[in-house]
């Protein structure tokens, strides 16, 4: 409670800017580990959860290591089948959009489609 | 005794000595051997005949026997049992701690209040009494409930306790009541929720949906809590009577509810019943845990009086202190003695709650605070939000702790104010680090036993459950769990609480700054579906297939074109032509030679065509102008001088080289009849022009009258002249000192001398050959009087003369004989030869025509020798060729006859031709001229002014005119050239007769006289052949100038009557 006291006028409530979470690097950071990871891969059901829970991991720590301070960070990877079908997926966040954001990329061979979307929060 | 108490415990009860008092390992022990007492007491509890006397020796007994008599599974649900009895006991001690502490508090509190309550005690109203009596009541009745038998050993301390001090027993024991009241609430909740984390611990065996039905109920029981709180708060304001019945009907109803509880162990059922009404649910959670408040009261009352003995006792004998907890503890080795006990002791709280309510009631307004007082300090107002209940419940548990945890130290200090509360939470805090290697160790302990006890439990519990009930009139093993109290759990919710209400503020705080929105959707990935066709090209459009092309739409074909590569070639072309070619190149293909040489061809024609052409135009043009300008003018002029003629035209003699020059000579040409030259003899007096001493001869075109077409030089004066025949390429001329010379007129005029006079440049030519050097020997000794060319045309008799004449102007051109006479009567004739190179001495450079001398012939004959001594020596004076026999010729000479002679063959008669009257006498012949239609008659012309007309075969003349010149010298005889008839005559004194035979053949019919201007020289002119009107005579004046006139119209056109009278005047000859 007296900690609260003394720093209520020291909430830094804006990200640093270099610390700022910069989506053209996140998502440059995300089309590598998706090319590395998933080129020349075919699609197979049995693997998929494990590679797509992989990836998300995997984004997820790089991610850490470029010094977002103070950020919460949220990874989704979708992996999906390419059968020719539409998909569309979208997302919307409740946050304070200037500085939180969000990063996306998009993988593709022939016998699959990857979605991996990093979202940063900013902890306040 | 109690205040005593209270300052001893002050005195005693340091931080330090709770600290040791905490670690002693004294203690320990204690608490171990304690343990096991207890665990042989509620194994006694469990079944009397197992309860031991002495304890340790008497339980092992028994348990030797249990283990002789029972089976394994006896001897595990003892274990169980027992370990259950110890968490059991762990936790009472703590609570009972805790309990004492608060206890402690309380009565600090009570001290301030009552201190002053005890003086007035007496004048409390009955009501209060009553009210106090009630509640006590009430409490023993709830712990009745409750705690059954056990309560009995509280009841029995609280005897001994009031034996020793039975002033404040009572009150005391009243309170504590309440206070246990309310702990038992708050417990029951730390409780459950320990005991819920316990089953966590212990969730293999046990099956989850109970914990969260616990989970459950705590939370009924926060609110619960309130509720009853409130209720009692009420309940107690109630009046006594009021409060007696309802006491009766509760006490009835909870004896039903207690039968209701047996009947519903079940925890899920016992919560069920629970929310039927707010009583019967209070008291069947209270009776959930009965069995643990059953133990807590035990370990409560035990260890209050342990340590209020203790307390008392410490210093003075510790081994007694153990001794009379052990009997303490045995003390509760008897349920019925302890419901006996409890109804005693109802009989005498009643009586106590007498005294105790009449304090209590001396300060009525006091109650809710010495309510307040345990509960929390934040409570006043009974209406406030759950939430900040909680809260302050909260608070109040961490009192709790802090009594239970830290002992005495803080029970002083509860009187004080909340900060200070703060502060000792800090100093708790401090000695955390001790606190949890206790409670670790606990949690050790306590693990085993309940691995062990839920090992015993799944296998034992059917048969144990049956039993159970039916020996201890209470569910046992619910009540079991309920007893382990996790102060680890507490710890971090208490923490979590913290947290949560930090970052609440936290957020609260940063909401205002921070704005939050659901900004734009994010579009991951939008992958359209791919359509048929694309999926089949996708999945088989690389085999064995081929896409085509096709264009349906002519109109949009894209059509590439490619246009050949332009072919280069270099040409050169070159005029004037050079080596027959005029254009060429490197790659030249035989078309193009042939063209070339084609070219060729047409290049020389195309040259001869331009020479000749460019004359004509020239003449045209010339023709032109002078129609427009000078001729008229002339005309006009010549018209008053000559009655003959139609017109006249001068040439443009008054060029300044020209100028005074008289003219000796007028020629013209007989094939080219517009072509006259004009011979200009040298004056003597010096002029402008060093031409003076020189002739000039100058060819005219009559078409161009305007200036001369070329102007002809010679070093001394010109006797004779002549055009060659055929066309008017070459002018001969015999001079005066015997040389024959020659002008090729087709030189080119760059090679000649060009003079400029005035702002004309003049070309004076040279004559291209002379005999002067080279033919000296076979030349002429004396002057040339006459130069005639022999017609080329050699024909045998009478042979056609005119084609001959108007032959081919090319070949006969330049083949041809002259002939040159001078005075001595020595005629030489003369080769014309054309040559192909020019180096020839006598020629001029770059001339190419020359004279060879081919004959000579001498026509002064010997026998006339003695003739000539009587008179005059010959001369021969002009010679004559006959036109249609080139070897007849003509030589007049001074005696007045004509020679006739031959160049080879026989003598042909007659030798001479001579006048009618006989005789010799010296007279000049002057002229002889041939007519030009009747080769045979010749006019002879004389110098006594005679005229006679001979034809070749007879000697007489056919007609011989003396007087009609006034015995003045003919100068010139010439027929006219277009009529046979017609002949001029000019005599010296510049006077034309013109004679006409047909019309008289004795006298001219014209005489014209010029007396102003001489008339120096006459020619005829005009085409005998074409007969055109352009004919008539050029006269020479001796002022140089030279008139053209045209004869009218009776002298030109011909007249066929013409000839006939020429040949009735040869017949009248050879008549005579």
């Amino acid at each position: 409670m007296e900690g609260s006291h003394t720093a209520g006028n020291t909430y830094l409530i804006r990200p640093n800017y270099q610390h700022k979470f910069k989506p053209a690097v996140v998502k440059e950071c995300i089309r590598d580990i998706l090319k590395e990871q998933l080129s020349g891969v075919d699609y197979d059901p049995e693997e998929v959860p494990l590679t797509s829970r992989n990836l998300a991991d995997r984004i997820k720590d790089k991610l850490k290591k470029m010094g977002f301070d103070r950020y919460k960070l949220v990874v989704q990877v979708v992996i999906g089948e390419q059968r020719g079908e539409g998909v569309k997926m979208a997302a919307r966040c409740f946050w304070d959009a200037d500085t939180d954001n969000c990063a996306q990329d998009i993988f593709m061979n022939d016998s699959l489609f990857c979605v991996a979307a990093a979202f940063g929060s900013y902890y306040y | 005794m109690h205040q005593e108490k209270k300052i001893t415990r002050e005195d005693t009860w340091k931080a330090d000595d709770l600290r040791k008092h905490i670690r002693g390992g004294g203690r320990e022990e204690d608490h171990g051997r304690r343990r096991e007492e207890y665990e042989r007491q509620h194994r006694g509890g469990d079944s009397l005949e197992r309860r031991p006397r002495d304890p340790e020796r008497e339980a092992r007994r028994e348990r030797d026997k249990q283990r002789e008599k029972e089976s394994t599974q006896e001897r595990k649900n003892r274990e169980k049992d027992r370990h259950l009895d110890r968490r059991k006991e762990r936790s009472n001690d703590r609570i009972g701690d805790r309990e004492e502490r608060e206890k402690e508090r309380k009565r600090e509190k009570d001290k301030v209040v009552d201190g002053s309550k005890y003086q007035d005690g007496g004048r409390e109203s009955s009501d209060k009494i009553h009210h106090r009596g009630e509640k006590e009541n009430r409490d023993r009745e709830k712990e009745r409930a409750q705690e059954s038998e056990k309560d009995k050993d509280r009841t029995k301390d609280r005897e001994r306790y009031k034996q020793r001090d039975r002033e404040k027993g009572a009150e005391e024991r009243d309170r504590e009541r309440r206070r246990e009241e309310r702990e038992k609430r708050r417990e029951d909740e730390q409780s459950i929720e320990r005991k819920d984390r316990d089953r966590r611990q212990e969730s293999d065996r046990r099956d989850g949906h109970k914990d969260r039905e616990h989970l459950k109920e705590s939370e009924y029981h926060d609110k619960r809590k309130d509720r009853e709180r409130r209720e009692r708060h009420s309940d107690r304001e109630r009046t006594v009577q009021k409060e007696d019945k309802e006491y009766r009907e509760h006490r009835r109803k909870e004896k039903e509810e207690r039968e209701r509880r047996h009947r519903e162990t079940a925890p899920p059922d016992v919560a069920e019943s629970r929310r039927r009404d707010g009583d019967s649910r209070e008291v069947a959670r209270r009776d959930h845990k009965s069995s643990e408040d059953r133990h807590r009261a035990d370990g409560e009352g035990a260890e209050r009086d342990r340590r209020r003995e203790r307390r008392r006792r410490e210093e003075v004998d510790p081994k007694r202190e153990i001794t009379e907890r052990s009997k303490d503890k045995r003390s509760h080795q008897d349920p019925k003695e302890k419901r006996e006990n409890v109804e005693t002791k109802e009989v005498l709280g009643q009586s106590e709650s007498v005294w105790r309510s009449s304090q209590k009631e001396l300060s009525d307004t006091e109650e809710p605070v010495e309510k307040q007082d345990p509960q929390t300090e934040s409570q006043p107002d009974h209406d406030g939000d759950a939430q900040d209940y909680e809260e302050d419940f909260e608070d109040y548990e961490e009192d709790f702790e802090d009594g239970s945890e830290s002992g005495g130290e803080e029970e002083e200090k509860q009187t004080h104010s909340q900060e200070e509360e703060r502060e000792e939470r800090e100093e708790r805090e401090e000695l955390n680090p001790q606190r949890r290697e206790q409670i670790e160790a606990i949690q050790r302990a306590m693990k085993e036993e309940n691995e062990r006890v839920g090992s015993v439990q799944t296998r034992l519990s059917p048969e144990e459950e049956e039993e159970r009930p039916s020996k201890t009139g209470g569910s046992e093993t619910l009540p079991q769990q309920g007893k382990f109290i996790d102060f680890v759990a507490a710890k971090h919710r208490e923490v979590n609480k913290k947290v949560a209400c930090q970052q609440k503020k936290r957020s609260a705080e940063l909401l205002r700054l921070i704005d939050l929105d659901y900004s734009i959707t994010f579009s991951l990935l939008d992958l359209p579906p791919v359509n048929e066709y694309d999926m089949y090209i996708k999945s088989f459009g690389t085999t064995n297939t081929k896409q085509a092309y096709v264009q349906c739409n002519e109109d949009n074909t894209d059509r590439g074109i490619q246009t050949e590569e332009l072919e280069n070639s270099e040409k050169w072309t070159q005029h004037p032509a050079e080596w027959n070619a005029v254009c060429g190149g490197p790659t030249l293909s035989q078309e193009d030679s042939q063209s070339t040489t084609k070219m060729n061809v047409d290049s020389q024609r195309l040259a001869t065509f331009l020479r000749s052409a460019s004359q004509v135009v020239a003449v045209l043009l010339e023709e032109d102008r002078a129609e427009r300008q000078s001729l008229k003018k002339l005309r006009s002029q010549a018209d008053t001088l000559q009655s003959f003629s139609d017109g006249c035209l001068q040439l443009n003699t008054r060029l300044p080289f020209l100028h005074g020059r008289p003219i000796s000579l007028v020629h013209f040409s007989q094939v080219q009849t517009q072509t006259v030259l004009s011979v200009h003899s040298p004056i003597q007096k010096p002029s402008a022009v060093r031409l003076d001493s020189k002739t000039i001869i100058c060819i005219w075109n009559i078409w161009e009258p305007s200036r001369p077409q070329k102007i002809l030089v010679y070093e001394s004066e010109v006797r004779s002249c002549c055009f060659s025949p055929g066309k008017a390429t070459l002018v001969f001329a015999g001079t005066s000192v015997g040389s024959v010379v020659l002008w090729d007129l087709r030189e080119h005029a760059g090679d000649h001398h060009t003079l400029r006079i005035g702002d004309i440049d003049w070309t004076l030519r040279q004559p291209t050959f002379s005999t002067d050097a080279v033919l000296a020997a076979s030349g002429h000794m004396s002057s040339v009087s006459s130069v005639e060319v022999v017609p080329a045309a050699v024909s045998q008799g009478g042979g056609p003369e005119l084609p001959l004449l108007g032959s081919d102007e090319e070949s006969s051109g330049l083949s041809f004989q002259l002939a040159s006479l001078d005075e001595n009567g020595v005629l030489n004739l003369w080769v014309v030869l054309e040559l192909p190179k020019t180096n020839e001495a006598g020629l001029r450079p770059g001339g190419k025509v020359k004279l060879l001398h081919s004959s000579t012939l001498l026509t002064s004959e010997r026998k006339s020798a003695r003739d000539a001594i009587k008179t005059s020596p010959p001369q021969a004076l002009l010679v004559k060729f006959l036109p249609s026999d080139p070897s007849h010729f003509f030589i007049g000479t001074n005696m007045g006859v004509v020679n006739h002679g031959t160049s080879h063959g026989l003598q042909a008669p007659p030798k001479f031709y001579r006048p009618k009257m006989v005789g010799a006498r010296p007279v000049d012949v002057t002229s002889i001229d041939f007519s030009p239609f009747e080769e045979t008659f010749f006019l002879v012309g004389c110098g006594d002014g005679s005229v006679r007309l001979h034809t070749v075969a007879s000697e007489q003349p056919v007609l011989e005119w003396t007087g009609n010149t006034a015995g003045d010298p003919v100068v010139s005889v010439q027929w006219a050239q277009t009529r046979a008839a017609v002949f001029c005559v000019l005599d010296a004194t510049s006077n034309l007769h013109i004679w006409d035979l047909l019309e008289t053949d004795f006298e001219p019919v014209v005489t014209e006289k010029t007396d102003a201007d001489r008339v120096t020289a006459m020619a005829a002119f005009g085409d005998s052949s074409k007969q055109n009107t352009f004919s008539g005579i050029a006269l020479a004046r001796q002022s140089g100038k030279i008139e053209m006139q045209y004869f009218s119209k009776r002298f030109t056109v011909p007249d066929s009557a013409d000839l006939g009278k020429l040949q009735s005047l040869k017949e009248e000859v050879f008549l005579d």
